[in-house]
């Protein structure tokens, strides 16, 4: 019974590693893939601002959604390598261009969500508000340097 | 009552340390507190000052890409040589109410008299007390760099006639006083249809197009549709997300303002009152709503064609 299985998982090892060498992804996939992450980052943060503003009683579910975002915006830089800035995306060229301020302002989103998650980790209640707010200004400060808006 | 009270709560739960301090109790005794608060509302900031290149405030030289060319914003400090420090009052009101420098010259329409010229006396001689305490900022003014069908100013002239009503905005009686503020700040003040309203070949505003959004926006960006219409404009949001977007930036889908709207948010809409906002948010949703889509029309872009 054993050995199959082991045989399973030497075949399925060495197929991703193949797989892993040739890997290049297209950039409009990178793009979409990004484009999808970052939607999924937004409706998190919709969902938990309908919370946090009392619009909304699901209390339960704020955690959820926190530890998400802090998740999500761990590392935001990853989704924007080099060679996916032709296409469909908003991204302006500063983003690679002036990379380190990028990077700077990725490094805060991931601690501004770092904090809400902790913050609603600890029940601290009086300061989700704050919190939230934080994250939001900094998607809206890296949004003002580095996105087009165009469409 | 419960909407209200839930909206309380919101925007309780939403301001915090928020700056909106000293414009949200400008007394109206005091001309340059009260100027502040014009100055805010109007976005004066955001165009005379070139923050993408850490220009000093006020000091212009903001680079404004239109279809007409390059047009760069000029010094609005008190300095007396290089900005407008020897200007009166009365060269301040001309040149908002009739787009005229004191020399009597035509400006082009990029600086929005159109949308000046409807504010009140009132708020224009408080906003030339607010500009004239400001730091005076020596910088010279940059010449535009337009194409050559716009580079005759003295055509602005006709274009004026064309496409130019000066005037203080004329409340609308059969209307609520919270919508008529809202129009006030939406089309004298913060003058959003000069970016969000498609112009015609010649730069007009076209007619039945109120707020329908342009592929053809200043620094070659895609302005949205704001008209309540389901489909291509913001139809879908309550009056509430609104206003919360002209403070926070965050839309109802939990995307963030970006490019000029956050610049615009920033460092004007979110200093104003809450129910100045909420006004602003109450009249544009009145407002007929127009089906025009902006999107751009997917173009096909390989990394090759580039190389």
């Amino acid at each position: 019974m054993k050995h199959p299985r082991i045989c399973q998982r030497i075949l399925l090892a060495s197929v991703c590693l193949v797989a892993g060498a040739a890997f290049a992804a297209e950039p409009e996939d990178i793009i979409k893939y990004r484009q999808n992450v970052m939607k999924a980052n937004g409706a998190h943060m919709a969902a938990a601002g309908a919370i946090i503003n009392g619009k909304v009683d699901f209390k339960g579910q704020l955690g959820d959604h926190a530890k998400a975002l802090q998740v999500i915006n761990k590392d935001i830089n990853s989704l924007f390598p080099k060679d996916s800035d032709f296409g469909e995306t908003k991204a302006l060229d500063a983003v690679w261009k002036h990379s380190a301020d990028f990077q700077k302002r990725a490094r805060d989103s991931a601690q501004k969500a770092d904090a809400l998650a902790r913050t609603v980790a600890a029940g601290d209640s009086k300061n989700y508000g704050a919190r939230f707010k934080e994250l939001s200004d900094s998607c809206k400060a890296c949004h003002k340097d580095f996105r087009k808006e165009e469409q | 009552m419960l909407f209200a009270h839930k909206r309380f709560v919101l925007l309780a739960g939403l301001l915090f340390a928020a700056p909106l301090a000293a414009a949200a109790d400008a007394s109206p005794t005091d001309p340059v507190r009260q100027g502040e608060y014009v100055y805010r509302a109007a976005g004066c900031y955001g165009c005379h000052t070139d923050e993408k290149h850490a220009g000093k405030p006020l000091a212009g030289g903001h680079a404004l890409a239109t279809p007409f060319g390059t047009f760069y914003t000029p010094n609005i400090t008190p300095d007396p040589e290089t900005g407008i420090g020897r200007w009166s009052e009365q060269d301040f009101l001309r040149a908002l109410r009739e787009g005229l420098s004191p020399a009597g010259d035509h400006y082009y329409p990029s600086f929005p008299y159109p949308s000046y010229t409807k504010l009140t006396d009132d708020d224009l001689r408080a906003l030339w007390a607010y500009i004239k305490v400001q730091p005076a900022v020596k910088q010279t003014n940059r010449k535009h760099d337009l194409k050559w069908f716009a580079r005759a100013r003295s055509l602005v002239g006709s274009w004026k006639s064309l496409y130019f009503t000066p005037g203080a905005y004329v409340p609308d009686a059969k209307k609520s006083a919270a919508w008529n503020r809202g129009a006030y700040l939406a089309e004298a003040a913060a003058h959003c249809g000069e970016c969000h309203t498609p112009r015609s070949a010649l730069g007009g505003i076209k007619n039945g197009m109120h707020y329908a959004g342009t592929r053809d926006g200043p620094e070659n960006s895609v302005v949205p549709n704001i008209t309540p219409d389901r489909k291509t404009g913001i139809g879908r949001w309550r009056a509430s997300e609104l206003a919360e977007y002209l403070e926070t930036g965050m839309t109802p889908d939990g995307d963030s303002a970006g490019d000029l709207m956050a610049e615009v948010i920033d460092n004007g809409l979110k200093y104003l009152r809450k129910e100045d906002r909420a006004a602003i948010a109450e009249y544009v949703l009145s407002l007929p709503p127009v089906e025009h889509s902006v999107r751009k029309a997917k173009k096909p872009v390989k990394k090759e064609e580039f190389e």
